[in-house]
């Protein structure tokens, strides 16, 4: 029995599927591998045949016993062990290096706040343009619970860094996996009380709401050194230094976890590790919501809200998990940051930023995990490094001066580049570039769209 | 019997248009209850206001012994009143399974917490809930389309998941808004035949709106006419039938005389 | 059939008592707020009264806009304030290249006339373009596409100011006369305030006349109360609706000339902030109700500036922007329909 029988067993119609892929392989890989190699990239050229010639001659990996599994895994691998491999890469055409572990845990953040949005935008399709200020209130979560801000009080719980240690330090210092947790439930009860008024709205005033919250509360953060009398956010200086992550001396002595993370030699390898960590929570748990009731009750409001309430779905609670849901995670990611960053400041939170992570759900594809995570990582790299990496490519090899007749600071393009993704994708493919096919099918169908709000009264 | 539904003076005015006028309606329990009148007479506005669409602008709901009035859908359908619709409002990009199981949203437990933690009893609930949904499709006839989507079904089987939907709230009274509507004379026939079914199998109430006389007729025990938002007869189908106003309503003047 | 028809009975607007009363005390608070200002020091009072108005003059030409394209397409243009925004650079450029601050008298009015109009032009052209290339094709798309697809457009524009201009503000010629007009209370109301009033009200007659008496203004208002409708009594709505973009672009032109010229700078962030502004203006008057726009535009107006001057216990400039949020949200969640809407009852 040839091997192609073994193929044909564990999926029949393989030989279509064969040819299938075939195609798709040439179209996409042809082109890409001809440029590449002909641009010097071979490390690049080669990742490309390597896949293609996986995705032409390896049988559907669902079929095989714990096969989807296998994509999954070798992914997560892969981005665990990138600070190992990282400085032996290539360099990419145009692109330039890959990324630095450093902007590796900025991409992740970004990635953990898109997969929040993603519960709100994707799964119960409220358009939230004001996910900036979650963020925000977890930032300064951690702030008042990992630094000396509140310095008339002192309270060590597990705090590390070389402030916390010391139990004369003034301010709250909690571990910050304590923070962590504080932050996502208390940002989470925000989003309870910002969403009572608002998601009775129908979708566009929703989005417009939404971004007003999202503009009040940099104001309240800027201006919270006198909120009635109390320094709650320290107005425009914003609130510094926080302490980092770590697992504190007991710990440390025990098991050889590191005791606090800035101290130790390897401190940006550790926080990427844990920013993966909470990448991976926030998958799991979106996954699992996904397919609960919960997850269910979210599509059926997205298709039709008026049907969905006739069958019992509670439409207030419903969307209000959607947003608790987001809102937790976001202020995860906010307060993680914030620890990263050893600082936060009123500066850091501004529109455009929520607008940002919706492009990167919009792009990567509404709803669909996946689609996300990549949206997420191609987009945050761009802002990062990427645009300026492309100006620089642009700049040194004449292209600029062709197109343009000078040199050209991409950078300083950012927000047209970011307007013109969105607008493309709405325009030609809305669901993004990997959907849920349920999202894409909605986009190409229709869905009932009026909101049961407009209908009752 | 009992009553297990009593609207008193309900009326639902638009600014200045009234289409329900001081209805008093009263369905006894496990009866098939049918509400019939001209086009525009107001009956799927009194359906929309017993399941909690509109709010009545005055009068009283009472169903099972609890005041409905004015409660939200939702509310309304944890009480026990499950409905379907007039223009086939099903979850277009949802299986059929996937449909029933929404339907079954109010009577299942399974909690944001336990669904991220996929808890044995989670886990167990799911289950049984896919099998009752499996049950219910089944029953419904639409054996072996659980995973169909409802956007590509046959017209009467997406009425059929219609009401395979509705069941899965598991309503002590079913409302069906023009189930009947675009179907043949053998679809109707058996959708009476499974009307009857339900009513007798699972200790259902039904209050139908329908055009078609042949169903009023065949599986009624009581009518309700109304016409212009008010009601104007009521009683069994034959009393209806040769009611005078009733004629007049539908034919005109001309008809009686 | 019976011939009887239905019959219609007037009952006047119901509102639950609960939310007039808060509604209601609000009110009078900040009534009571303004009454001790105004007599503690009238003069700041006038002064901050004047200001108010000629901006909320200019909020309410940009509201109007908003409220147009809601009204007839149900979308919110988030782009409306960059193209306004993009024609005060315009009026900024032509202003310094046309060395305007050395004309005056009637040559100077000449030149003003003329960038009038093509500044009209301009953001006309920019918004029915936007129009045709981003929101004509998501007409049918589920209402989350062309929202995100403004958003998008906005991004665009304010980029487009951004390279222009810089980042920092420019400063356009202060080319207005500032002789007085008239005093309130001993605050003199300058030419250069009082052009804004004096455009303001002829644009805004002009428009309630092309509304309510024009073929196009019928058409508008057809097309955006029934859409189908509209379309088989034979009006195009494609070209109806260009026009309602043409129209908005024409006000936001207007607005953008008198903001330049009576603020004289501007920057490539205004778009963002005066188009939030001007959106809770149009709800705040009633979404779709053109002189609630400019009702909105004018309270607005006087909440920010008696915000940022009063002197007796007022919130101040830091928090100008979470107040009108504030509104928003309050108007959105209370009195959907503002203050000149009306609840627009469902067909049966």
């Amino acid at each position: 029995m040839d091997i192609r029988d073994a193929f044909r067993r564990y999926r029949p119609g393989f030989e279509r599927e064969t040819t299938r892929r075939a195609k798709r392989a040439a179209i996409a890989g042809l082109p890409a591998f001809l440029i590449l190699a002909v641009t010097g990239s071979m490390g690049l050229a080669l990742i490309i045949a390597t896949i293609v010639f996986i995705a032409l001659y390896v049988p559907a990996w669902d079929s095989l016993p714990l096969g989807h599994w296998i994509v999954t895994l070798s992914v997560i691998l892969l981005a665990v062990l990138y600070p190992f491999y990282y400085p032996n890469l290539f360099e990419l055409p145009i692109f330039g290096a890959f990324p630095s572990v450093d902007t590796g845990v900025t991409m992740l953040i970004y990635i953990m706040m898109a997969l929040g949005l993603n519960i709100v935008v994707g799964y119960a399709g409220l358009l939230d343009l004001g996910y900036v200020a979650f963020y925000a209130m977890g930032a300064y979560t951690a702030a008042w619970f990992a630094s000396q801000h509140f310095s008339n009080v002192t309270f060590h719980l597990g705090g590390v860094g070389s402030f916390g240690e010391k139990s004369s330090v003034p301010g709250i210092h909690m571990t910050i996996w304590l923070v962590l947790v504080f932050a996502g439930i208390f940002t989470a009860l925000v989003g309870i009380i910002i969403g009572f008024p608002t998601l009775r709205l129908r979708g566009d005033y929703l989005a417009i709401v939404t971004l007003g919250f999202g503009e009040i509360m940099p104001q309240i953060a800027n201006n919270g050194d006198n909120l009635l009398g109390y320094n709650v956010t320290n107005g425009p200086q914003g609130i510094n230094p926080i302490d980092p992550p770590g697992f504190g001396n007991t710990l440390h002595n025990a098991v050889g976890l590191p005791s606090d993370y800035l101290s130790s030699p390897t401190s940006t390898r550790l926080f990427y590790w844990t920013a993966l960590v909470l990448v991976l929570f926030t998958v799991f748990c979106s996954m699992r919501l996904r397919d609960s009731r919960l997850g269910r009750a979210w599509i059926a409001i997205r298709e039709d809200e008026t049907a969905a309430a006739a069958m019992g779905v509670p439409l207030m609670r419903t969307k209000t998990w959607a947003y608790a849901a987001g809102a937790f995670f976001g202020g995860i990611a906010g307060a993680y940051y914030a620890s990263f960053k050893s600082g936060t400041f009123p500066g850091d939170f501004y529109f455009n930023i929520s607008v940002f992570i919706l492009c990167m759900v919009i792009l990567g594809g509404m709803g669909n995990i996946w689609g996300v995570i990549l949206g997420g990582a191609f987009l945050s790299y761009l802002n990062q490094e990427g645009l300026a990496n492309i100006g620089a490519w642009m700049n040194a090899n004449g292209v600029s001066d062709a197109v343009f007749g000078h040199d050209i600071d991409v950078p300083l393009y950012t927000s047209g580049i970011f307007g013109v993704i969105l607008v493309l994708t709405m325009l030609f493919r809305p669901e993004g570039l990997i959907p849920s096919s349920r999202r894409k099918a909605e986009f190409r169908e229709g869905v009932s769209d009026e909101p049961l709000y407009d209908v009752q009264h | 019997m009992a009553d297990l539904l009593t609207a008193e003076g309900v009326r639902k005015e638009f600014g200045g248009l009234i289409a329900v006028n001081d209805v008093d309606f009263v369905i006894p329990e496990r009866s098939i209850v049918s509400l019939i009148g001209p086009n525009g007479a107001g009956k799927t506005t009194f359906f929309n206001m017993l399941t909690g669409v509109y709010k009545p602008t005055a009068g009283t709901i009472v169903f099972d012994g609890h005041n409905v009035t004015g409660k939200p859908p939702h509310a309304i359908t944890e009480r026990g009143i499950g409905r379907t619709f007039q223009n086939i409002r099903l979850f277009q990009n949802m299986t059929a399974l996937e449909n029933t199981l929404v339907g079954m949203h109010s009577r299942l437990k399974g909690g944001i917490l336990q669904s991220v933690l996929r808890t044995p009893g989670l886990r167990r609930e799911e289950e049984g809930a896919r099998k009752k949904a499996h049950e219910l499709l089944e029953f419904s006839g639409l054996r072996g389309r659980d995973d169909e989507f409802a956007r590509n079904l046959a017209y009467g089987d997406q009425r059929r998941l219609e009401v395979a939907r509705a069941l899965a709230t598991e309503p002590k009274l079913l409302l069906l808004d023009e189930p009947t509507a675009g179907m043949n004379p053998q679809e109707t026939a058996d959708f009476t035949a499974f009307v009857s079914k339900l009513r007798a199998e699972q200790e259902l109430t039904v209050l139908l709106i329908e055009h078609d006389m042949r169903v009023v007729m065949e599986i009624s025990e009581r009518v309700t006419v109304l016409d212009y938002g008010e009601k104007i007869a009521e009683g069994t189908p034959q009393e209806v039938q040769r009611d005078e106003r009733v004629i007049e309503a539908y034919l005109g003047t001309a008809a009686v005389t | 059939m019976a011939t009887e028809q239905a019959r219609i009975r007037v009952r006047p607007g119901y509102r639950p008592d609960v939310l007039s009363m808060i509604g209601l005390t609000l009110v009078g608070v900040v009534a009571l707020w303004l009454v001790v200002n105004f007599i503690k020091e009238p003069a700041d009072f006038y002064n901050l009264f004047l200001i108010g108005m000629t901006n909320g003059a200019v909020y309410g030409l940009v509201a109007i806009g908003y409220s147009l394209v809601y009204g007839i397409l149900e979308l919110i243009n988030f782009a409306h304030g960059d193209v306004f925004m993009l024609g005060g650079m315009l009026v900024a450029t032509l202003t310094t290249s046309w060395a305007l601050e050395s004309k005056s008298g009637g040559t100077l009015w000449l030149f003003i006339l003329l960038m009038l109009l093509i500044a009209m032009a301009f953001c006309a052209t920019i918004n029915t373009t936007i129009e045709l290339l981003a929101y004509r094709r998501l007409r049918n798309a589920p209402r989350l596409a062309p929202l995100i697809t403004a958003i998008g457009m906005s991004f665009i524009l304010q980029n487009i100011g951004l390279v222009w201009k810089g980042a920092r503000p420019t400063s356009v010629p202060d080319i207005l006369p500032h002789g007085t007009v008239f005093t309130l209370g001993g605050i003199p109301y300058t030419w250069n305030r009082f052009i804004v009033i004096l455009f303001t009200v002829p644009v805004l007659t002009a428009l309630v006349w092309l509304v309510q008496r024009t073929r196009h203004g019928k058409a508008m208002r057809a097309t955006a109360q029934d859409r189908e409708a509209a379309a088989m009594m034979g009006i195009s709505v494609n070209r109806t609706i260009s026009f309602t973009f043409f129209i908005a672009g024409c006000l936001a032109g207007a607005a953008a000339l008198l903001y330049a010229l009576y603020i004289t700078n501007i920057r490539y962030t205004e778009g963002f902030r005066v188009g939030l502004i001007a959106f809770t203006a149009a709800v705040l008057g009633g979404i779709g109700n053109l002189p609630g726009a400019v009702l909105g535009g004018l309270v607005i107006g006087f909440v920010e500036s008696f915000n940022n001057g009063l002197g007796w216990h007022a919130p101040g400039s830091d928090w100008t922007q979470s107040i009108i949020f504030g509104i928003l949200i309050l108007i959105l969640v209370f009195r959907p329909e503002g203050l000149l809407g009306e609840r627009t009852p469902e067909g049966a």
